[in-house]
C-alpha cells in the first residue's frame, strides 16, 4: 500500500471514530466501503466525496444531518482552516472580554455572588440582552440595599440563580442549531414551551406523522401477538379444504383484546397550558391508544372535558378560557382528591391514569396523599413531565412524585412520542 | 459503469436528477449494495428502480410489501395441489422416502419475486417497494438476502444468487426501519423537486406542454406543498396528473376557471380542497389576472413570490 493510500485509510479511520462518537453505528465494514469507494471512483471533486460518503456512512435523514456537520467540520480546506483559527481567536479574545465584565458585574455589595460555576458560565454565554435585563434589575433595587443589606443579596442572587438556570435551558435547547439545517427534525427536540405561534402548525403535522408510527407499530405488536392456544376448527377446516381436506396449515383464534379506559388529568395552569395542548393532540391522534378515554383539565378546580370540544387547539383555549382554569395555581391534591370521589367511580383496574403536570403545586404532602389514594384505585399511573429530565434532581417535589408512580420526560415532540409509546405498551 | 455513463443512462431515460443521486447509484453500484430510498410519497423513489432497470438494461422483479406479507408470497411456496395429485398418481408406483423426495424439488417449487432475482441467469433490478408496511419479521428474513446475497429453504438448503440483483428498497417512513437492515444499505433520502427540477420534469415527461403552461404549473404545485394547511401534498405524479388534464382540456393558461375544474388532479382529500377554496384567492393566473391575485400580491409580504404563510394560493408568477 502506498504512502498516500495509508494516509488517507488512516484519515478515513479517524473520520469513522468521529462519527462513532456522535452517534452513528459506524463499524469496519462501513469504514471498508469508504476506502473502496474512494479508491474506485477516482473522487476529486469535494461536494461528490461528501455524497459518496454520505450514502455510506449515514442511514437515515438524521444521520445524513450529522454526518454532513462532522464532515463539514473534518475535512476543511487551509482556507477555511485560516479563517476558522482566525474566528476562534476572536471568539476567545470576547470570551475573555465578557469574563472580565461578569466578574464586575456578579457582585452584591462588593462580595462575588454566591453563584454555581456553570450558572457564572451561562451568564458569560447569554445574550447582551438577557445580561442588560439583570442589571437592570440590579440598578432598580439598589436603594433597598442600604435598607436590608443581607435580605437584598438573598433576593438578587434568588433572582439571578431563577433566570441563569432559565437561560441555561434555553442555551441547552439542543436543536436550536439545526434549525437552519432541517427545522422539522429540529422542532422534535426543542423545548416545548419555547414553540411560537408559527411553529404550531408544524408542529401539529409533526405529531400526525409520529403518531402515525407509532399506530403503525402497535398495530404490528398486536398482529404479532400470536394465537392464544385455541384451535380455530371452523376456519381450519375451510382452510383444509383448499389441499384435498389434508390440514397443512392450522388456524387459531386471536386472543381477545382488552379494553382499556384510558383517563387524563392535564394540568392547564399558566405554565402547563402549552404542554396540555400538544399531549392531548399526541394522545388523540393516537386513536388506537384507548378504546375509551375521559379527560380532565384542572388549575385549582376540576373540570371534565368532552374530548370533542378539543377538537383543535383554538377550541382547546377556548375552552379552557372560559371554564375559569386559566392563570390560577395548581392543586393537585383537590384534582386527585376529586377524580377519586367521582361515582360511579372513574378510576378501576382496567383504568390507566395519565397525568400531565410539573408537579409544582400547593400543598404536596396533600396531593401526595391523593396520588396514592388515585394509585390504589387505577390499573396504572403514568406521569408525564415537561420538565426536562436533566433539571429532576433539583426538583424536590418531582423526585418525591418518581418515588410513588412511573414518570417520563414530555419536554420536546420527540421525548412526548416516546412517552406515548410506553403508554401504548403499557 | 463510471459517472458519465451512468448520467447518460439516466438521460436515455428522461430521469431528472441530481449529483447526489447520480453519487448515492453510483456507490450502490460499485460496492453491490442494496439501496434503501427515504422519502415523502409520490417523491419519485419507485421511479428509481424502474429507471435503473432502463438504464442497466436489467429485468425488474418487483416485491410489493403489505402487511402481513410472509416468506411464502415474497420468497417461495411448494405447489401444495400438485404435490397431493403427485402422490395420489405414484402411490404405490414408488417407494416412500423416493416420493417423498421428488415432492420437495423444482418442479413443486413456486418461485416468488426474492428467489427469482437470485436464480435468474441474467442479473435483474429488485425492487422491494414500501418495506416500511411489511412486518419487522420480514425485515429480519430479508437480512440474509441482502448480506449474502442467498437464501433459505429448509426442505432444499441454502440457494446462492446466480446472478447478484441490484436491489432498490422504497420507504415512506410510516414507521423506523431497524438499524441491521439500515446498515445493509446504501442510503439516499429524496425530497420534493425545487421548481426548476419540477418544471424540467414536466417538460421531459410531457414534451409537447406549453413552457408557461409548465412553470404556472409547477409553481402552484410548490406553493401547496408549503402550504400548512394542505394534508396530502401533491406528487410528482398527480403534476403530471394535472398537466395532462390540463391538455387534453386545451388549456394553456392557468386561469382560476382552469385550476377549479381540474383540482381534483392535484388535491385528493376533500379537507384540501376544503381548505383551498376557503383561501379564496387562490386564482392560478399571472400577477394581476384578476382581482384576487392583484389583492393576493399587494398583501404578500415580499410581493407576488411569497405567498401569506399557510394559505394555499396557486399564484403563479411571471418567471421562475
Amino acid at each position: 500500500m502506498a504512502w498516500s493510500e495509508t494516509v488517507y485509510v488512516e484519515k478515513l479511520t479517524a473520520f469513522s471514530a468521529l462519527l462513532r462518537q456522535e452517534g452513528l453505528a459506524v463499524g469496519l465494514q462501513e469504514t471498508a466501503d469508504a476506502c473502496q469507494i474512494l479508491e474506485e471512483l477516482d473522487l476529486t471533486d469535494r461536494d461528490t466525496v461528501r455524497g459518496a460518503l454520505c450514502a455510506v456512512y449515514a442511514k437515515s435523514r438524521s444521520e445524513q444531518e450529522v454526518f454532513y456537520r462532522a464532515f463539514d467540520g473534518f475535512f476543511v480546506s487551509a482556507e477555511r482552516r485560516q479563517a476558522d483559527l482566525a474566528r476562534q481567536a476572536a471568539e476567545a479574545e470576547e470570551l475573555s472580554r465578557r469574563q472580565a465584565e461578569a466578574e464586575q458585574e456578579l457582585q452584591v455589595r462588593g462580595e462575588p455572588m454566591d453563584l454555581r460555576d456553570d450558572l457564572r458560565e451561562t451568564y458569560i454565554r447569554m445574550p447582551e440582552e438577557k445580561r442588560e435585563y439583570l442589571r437592570q434589575l440590579m440598578e432598580k433595587t439598589r436603594e433597598n440595599m442600604d435598607r436590608s443589606p443581607q435580605l437584598y443579596s438573598n433576593f438578587i442572587r434568588s433572582v439571578f440563580m431563577r433566570f441563569l438556570l432559565e437561560q441555561q435551558m434555553v442555551m441547552e435547547d439542543a436543536a436550536v442549531g439545526c434549525e437552519e439545517a432541517d427545522p422539522d427534525l429540529a422542532l422534535l427536540w426543542r423545548d416545548i414551551s419555547g414553540f411560537k405561534d408559527a411553529d404550531i402548525p408544524r408542529a401539529a403535522a409533526l405529531i400526525a406523522r409520529i403518531a402515525q408510527q407509532l399506530s403503525a407499530q402497535l398495530s404490528r405488536r398486536r398482529q404479532q401477538g400470536g394465537h392464544s392456544g385455541g384451535l380455530d376448527f371452523k376456519k381450519t377446516i375451510r382452510r383444509g379444504l383448499e389441499t384435498g381436506g389434508t390440514f397443512v396449515r392450522l388456524s387459531f383464534r386471536r386472543p381477545r383484546r382488552r379494553r382499556r379506559m384510558l383517563v387524563m388529568l392535564c394540568d392547564v395552569s399558566g405554565s402547563m397550558i402549552q404542554f396540555s395542548e400538544f399531549a392531548l393532540r399526541f394522545l388523540k391522534s393516537l386513536s388506537e391508544v384507548s378504546d375509551a378515554s375521559r379527560i380532565f383539565l384542572f388549575s385549582e378546580e376540576l373540570h371534565e372535558v368532552d374530548p370533542f370540544a378539543l377538537q383543535n387547539m383554538d377550541a382547546f383555549r377556548d375552552y379552557v378560557r372560559s371554564s375559569g382554569l386559566y392563570g390560577k395555581g395548581t392543586d393537585l391534591g383537590t384534582a386527585l382528591a376529586g377524580l377519586c370521589a367521582r361515582r360511579p367511580p372513574i378510576l378501576g383496574p382496567s383504568a390507566t391514569l395519565l397525568i400531565l403536570s410539573d408537579t409544582k403545586t400547593i400543598d404536596l404532602p396533600r396531593a401526595l396523599t391523593a396520588l396514592e389514594e388515585a394509585k390504589r384505585q387505577a390499573g396504572k399511573v403514568l406521569w408525564l413531565n415537561p420538565i426536562p429530565e436533566r433539571k429532576w434532581p433539583y426538583v424536590r417535589s418531582i423526585q418525591t412524585v418518581a418515588s410513588l408512580c412511573q414518570m417520563a420526560p414530555c419536554s420536546t415532540l420527540e421525548e412526548l412520542g416516546r412517552a406515548c409509546g410506553r403508554l401504548m405498551r403499557m | 459503469m463510471d459517472v458519465t455513463t451512468l448520467r447518460a443512462k439516466l438521460d436515455d431515460a428522461h430521469y431528472i436528477y441530481d449529483e447526489s443521486l447520480v453519487t448515492t447509484l453510483l456507490v450502490a453500484l460499485k460496492l453491490g449494495r442494496p439501496l434503501l430510498i427515504e422519502g415523502a410519497a409520490g417523491v419519485g423513489k419507485t421511479e428509481i428502480a424502474k429507471v435503473m432497470a432502463a438504464a442497466l438494461d436489467r429485468e425488474l422483479v418487483r416485491l410489493q410489501c403489505y402487511e402481513g406479507l410472509d416468506e411464502s408470497k415474497a420468497l417461495y411456496e411448494w405447489n401444495y395441489q400438485k404435490q397431493l395429485l403427485s402422490i395420489q398418481a405414484h402411490m404405490g408406483a414408488r417407494s416412500p422416502e423416493e416420493l417423498t423426495k421428488s415432492l420437495f424439488s423444482d418442479e413443486y417449487l413456486l418461485e416468488r419475486p426474492l428467489l427469482r432475482s437470485i436464480r435468474s441467469q441474467e442479473p435483474v433490478v429488485l425492487l422491494i417497494d414500501e418495506i416500511d408496511k411489511a412486518d419487522e419479521e420480514f425485515e429480519a428474513f430479508l437480512l440474509e438476502l441482502l448480506s449474502e446475497m442467498q437464501v433459505t429453504i429448509p426442505e432444499i438448503g441454502t440457494i446462492r444468487a446466480r446472478s447478484i440483483p441490484f436491489v432498490v428498497l422504497t420507504s415512506n417512513r410510516t414507521r423506523p426501519l431497524s438499524e441491521a437492515l439500515r446498515r445493509r444499505c446504501a442510503y439516499l433520502y429524496i425530497q420534493y423537486p425545487d421548481l426548476e427540477k419540477e418544471v424540467a420534469i414536466i417538460k421531459a415527461r410531457r414534451p409537447n406542454v406549453n413552457e408557461h403552461l409548465a412553470v404556472q404549473v409547477a409553481r402552484a404545485v410548490q406553493t401547496l406543498r408549503d402550504s400548512q394547511t394542505i394534508l396530502k401534498k401533491p406528487s410528482i405524479a398527480e403534476t403530471l396528473d394535472w398537466v395532462a388534464a390540463l391538455e387534453a382540456l386545451g388549456v394553456s393558461d392557468l386561469t382560476p376557471e382552469a385550476a377549479e375544474r381540474t383540482k381534483g388532479f392535484v388535491l385528493k382529500s376533500s379537507e384540501d380542497l376544503e381548505a383551498m377554496a376557503a383561501a379564496g384567492d387562490g386564482c392560478g393566473g399571472e400577477d394581476g389576472h384578476c382581482g384576487h391575485c392583484r389583492q393576493g400580491a399587494a398583501e404578500a409580504p415580499g410581493g407576488a413570490d411569497e405567498p401569506p404563510q399557510g394559505r394555499p394560493t396557486l399564484k403563479v408568477p411571471r418567471a421562475l
